[in-house]
């Protein structure tokens, strides 16, 4: 009586794959007419790492669900502010708190989309962005739960979304970073920006947050046809269009182009990421101008998280005030808490004569959007 | 019997239609964001000057590719192939292993030595280097095959070696220059990584940029639909160039008396090219790795690394052998002869083939995410693959179950075998080891796998391939290298399975690796 395994044995191609197998009576079925039939090598190693695989990914998987399984309290957070710089103070809360974090890093405007698409299903508890119009977008879909006026006690009012959906955490002023050894005529006004002497030498990153940020206040403070002019006339004078902020830096230290519109804290950002100096510097527009916009890194709670009090507390942790002050300190960002220090070689925002701009305004995208879609920068 | 043979093939039938349904989830997902948007709202949007801009960058990044592949790519096979090289078995393994490179490692490592590398030229250059070994491999084997008895007589009738070559030898390999040719476009016109470090817009950048846009994913997906048309039309283009099929007539055998080119003009041309390519697409890489891996070897902590590879390796494992089950229902279908039905669906699964994983990832987000527990689960994200490397496990399990002798199963039916059991004791066991390398493909596909990885990985695990991407995409090379390295070294394992040919035969080596070039 032949068993199955036998069989299986018998018939399987690893008869002729492995030499050691004694195969009694087994008809070999690719190679029986060659002499010196050769190992199929390939077949073999494959055979095994095949093998190997699955075994291991199985083992793998179930020790996936069962670390899934355990009942530790955690909080699931999608965050724009990239790893890099936000893990430290993460790490401080978790340990104060005894809370897992189950963070999600990826860009601010790519989780709000994919906070849209997931709608009601979202395992996000928490949405920490790198700008007021990325919450907006939230905002304006009703995702997210109001927060009460015992979270963010310190923050200055204006950075508070007015129907309390989110809190700004961190300020972060537009400049234009510019090489110091080109760049001989600063720009004292965006409108600068389109004149000759800059052709081709601007860097601008259109599908970024923060840029289009900078967009949606123009047009609310100058109107939609003069926003489209200007974009316009920034593309004619061949203005260099870049994936991200730090991406602008680097070519204004590769020498690509000469300035570009950026957040200030770039420069400390790709200069720590290179780790050397970098030959750009800040600048700034003239008083009250909006280019200086100040947009904020906020977080807001999701309406569908059921664990809205954990999360309150981890906004509250990054609104205190020691917090902000490490802001300040590690991150080069600006403390909304009014009366706190500005970063290190940077002007306080009030003598920057920041536009007086109501962040919550920032929310109407779309407009800008499809603006920046018609003049085809998107 | 008969009526018996019918539920079955109605049985797989029906497989085959819940796959598809699968399959074309994403398709399904496109429309449907798409139709949210007017009719002259799509009109607009098609018309506008930066569609046409990026449709434009984007065929231009093909055709360069595609036709700096054709005549280096073919120049580099026949140099493997006439040249008397001193360790041929080294070449061929080096000029396939950038396979197992994705092409963002390529760009980071590029951009490491020339840091002001970007736009269309520096893109064609990179995925002119990634795609290469599909255009090599193919038209490798094609210069195997030829008939020389027709260089015979081409040469009794007066022919100079260049008449030769392109009357003779050219219009015999054609054919495989074409699929090499379909297959490295493939790859361009879905490659993410590249382009975007690069600052190439090319469509799907485009996508990625409009889905970012948060409200507009209607826009996302009419260019998606734009991108599926634009691949679409270059595969039934692709179809008609291969025009009729030129068969040799067997002659193979004169191929081992064929004499090697020793030293000639074109010798060294072919060599050259040969050596710049192994520089380029080999070499230099893995310089830039090892000695950024070595400036700073603590950059990435061991654990880090250990559980990102862990990870990739068993969520493309995973993936693999989703796409292998999903692939048996029409695999078995094709092995028995095809139908009209048969050819529908290897059309359809081509086609969802020609999807991005950036648009695969966005669709699975969307449907996903009504999942629970499943949503940004190892399962979806496995998923994911098996949707988008369907077609090479149909390909390669289908062409494994051909393997087996059909005399083998009439042997087991005269023996009262009943047709499952013919299966699971002949047919299974028989096409088994095949089909391991074919899920092994697989597994290498999906591990350097990128847009689709970033949109549904479960929250808080990082695979090789993010953690390349976080990395160099704010330059920090240092840290990327050592996950590039993992990525790169395991990749290599199936890579070199690949190369490796089971006998000392020369013409049965060269079936060999067709047959796992149909894989790929």
């Amino acid at each position: 009586m032949t068993n199955y395994a036998t069989l299986l044995l018998r018939n399987s191609g690893f008869c002729n794959t492995l030499p050691f197998l004694r195969c009694p009576g087994v008809q070999r079925v690719f190679n029986a007419h060659r002499d010196g039939e050769r190992v199929k090598k390939s077949y073999l190693a494959a055979s095994i790492v095949a093998a190997v695989l699955v075994v291991g990914s199985l083992t793998w998987v179930t020790t996936q669900s069962e670390s899934a399984g355990e009942k530790v309290e955690e909080l699931t957070i999608y965050s724009g502010r990239s790893e890099e710089f936000i893990a430290p103070f993460f790490d401080r809360w978790e340990q104060e708190s005894g809370i897992t974090l189950n963070v999600r890093y990826g860009d601010s405007a790519e989780l709000a989309a994919q906070i849209l698409e997931e709608g009601q299903n979202s395992p996000a508890d928490l949405f920490l962005s790198q700008d007021a119009g990325s919450l907006g977008a939230v905002s304006v879909a009703g995702l997210f739960a109001e927060l009460p006026s015992s979270v963010g006690q310190l923050i200055e009012s204006k950075y508070i979304a007015q129907d309390r959906s989110w809190i700004g955490v961190t300020g972060r002023v537009r400049v234009f970073a510019y090489n110091p050894e080109e760049v001989r005529t600063l720009p004292t006004s965006i409108t600068d920006l389109t004149k000759s002497i800059y052709r081709g030498k601007i860097g601008i990153a259109p599908s970024n947050a923060s840029f289009q940020a900078f967009v949606t206040a123009l047009i609310n403070e100058k109107g939609e046809a003069f926003a489209q002019k200007w974009l316009t006339d920034l593309k004619e004078n061949d203005a260099k269009i870049y994936l991200k902020n730090s991406a602008i830096v680097e070519a204004i230290d590769q020498g690509e182009i000469d300035l570009g519109l950026v957040n200030h804290y770039y420069l400390w950002e790709v200069s720590t990421a290179l780790g050397r100096e970098i030959k750009v510097k800040n600048g700034y527009f003239n008083s009250g101008d909006i280019g200086n916009l100040v947009n904020v890194s906020g977080a807001g709670v999701l309406a569908t998280s059921t664990k809205q009090k954990t999360a309150q507390e981890l906004i509250k942790f990054l609104t205190s005030q020691s917090i902000q002050e490490l802001f300040v300190k590690q991150t080069h960002e600006f403390s909304l808490i009014p009366g706190t220090r500005s970063p290190q070689d940077l002007p306080d925002l009030k003598s920057l004569g920041t536009p007086l701009v109501d962040l919550g305004e920032l929310v109407n995208i779309q407009r800008t959007q499809d603006l920046l879609i018609k003049v085809g920068l998107l | 019997m008969k009526t018996g043979s019918k539920l079955n093939s109605l049985g797989s039938k029906a497989l085959v239609v819940l796959v598809l349904i699968l399959i074309l989830q994403p398709l399904l997902y496109l429309v449907i964001r798409a139709s949210e948007k007017s009719g002259s709202q799509i009109v607009a949007l098609l018309t506008r000057e930066k569609t046409l801009e990026v449709l434009g960058v984007t065929l231009s990044l093909l055709a360069i590719v595609v036709a700096v592949n054709v005549v280096l790519g073919t120049s580099i096979a026949a140099g493997l192939h006439y040249v008397k090289l001193p360790v041929p078995r080294l070449f061929m393994v080096a000029t396939i292993l950038p396979l197992a490179i994705p092409s963002y490692v390529f760009t980071y490592t590029w951009k490491a030595l020339f840091p002001s590398m970007q736009g269309l030229w520096a893109a064609s250059f990179i995925l002119a280097l990634s795609t290469m070994p599909y255009m090599i491999l193919t038209v490798f084997i094609a210069f195997q095959k030829i008939d020389l008895a027709l260089i015979e007589v081409g040469r009794s009738l007066g022919l100079s070696k260049v008449a030769i070559f392109f009357r003779i030898i050219l219009p015999q390999v054609r054919r495989s220059i074409s699929a090499g040719a379909l297959l490295s476009g493939l790859y361009v016109l879905s490659d993410f990584g590249a382009v975007s470090l690069l600052n190439l817009e090319t469509l799907t950048v485009s996508i990625q940029n409009l889905f970012k846009s948060s409200y507009d994913r209607g826009a996302a997906a009419i260019i998606g639909i734009l991108l599926f048309l634009a691949a679409a039309v270059f595969i039934s283009f692709e179809t008609r160039l291969k025009g009729r099929d030129f068969e040799s007539r067997g002659n193979e055998g004169f191929q081992n008396s064929i004499k090697r080119v020793d030293r000639n003009t074109l010798s060294l041309f072919t060599l050259s090219v040969l050596g710049a390519y192994i520089i380029c697409a080999v070499v230099l890489p893995f310089y830039v790795l090892i000695t950024r891996f070595l400036e700073n070897p603590s950059a990435v902590s061991l654990s880090d690394l250990i559980s990102a590879a862990t990870a990739t390796v068993g969520v493309s494992a995973l993936g693999a052998m989703m796409a292998f089950a999903l692939s048996l229902p029409l695999a078995f279908l094709i092995s028995q002869g095809k139908g009209k039905f048969t050819t529908f669906s290897e059309r359809s699964i081509l086609m969802a083939h020609a999807l991005p994983g950036v648009v695969v990832g966005l669709a699975l987000v969307s449907f996903g995410s009504r999942l629970g527990g499943l949503y940004q689960s190892i399962y979806l994200l496995a998923f994911a693959y098996a949707v988008l490397f369907l077609a090479k496990s149909v390909a390669s399990t289908s062409s494994s179950l051909a393997l087996v002798p059909p005399q083998l199963k009439e042997v087991a039916a005269t023996l009262g075998k009943s047709k499952s059991k013919i299966a699971t004791e002949v047919v299974f066991p028989i096409a088994l080891p095949s089909m391991s390398l074919g899920i092994l493909l697989v597994f290498l596909t999906a591990m350097k796998e990128l847009p689709a990885t970033l949109m549904l990985r479960p929250t808080g695990m990082d695979t090789l391939a993010t953690q390349i991407w976080s990395a160099a995409s704010i330059s920090r090379f240092n840290e990327a290298a050592p996950y590039a390295l993992i990525l790169v070294g395991i990749a290599a394992v199936p890579t070199f399975i690949l190369t490796l040919p089971r006998t000392g035969n020369r013409e049965e080596a060269g079936n060999e690796i067709e047959k796992k070039v149909r894989f790929l």
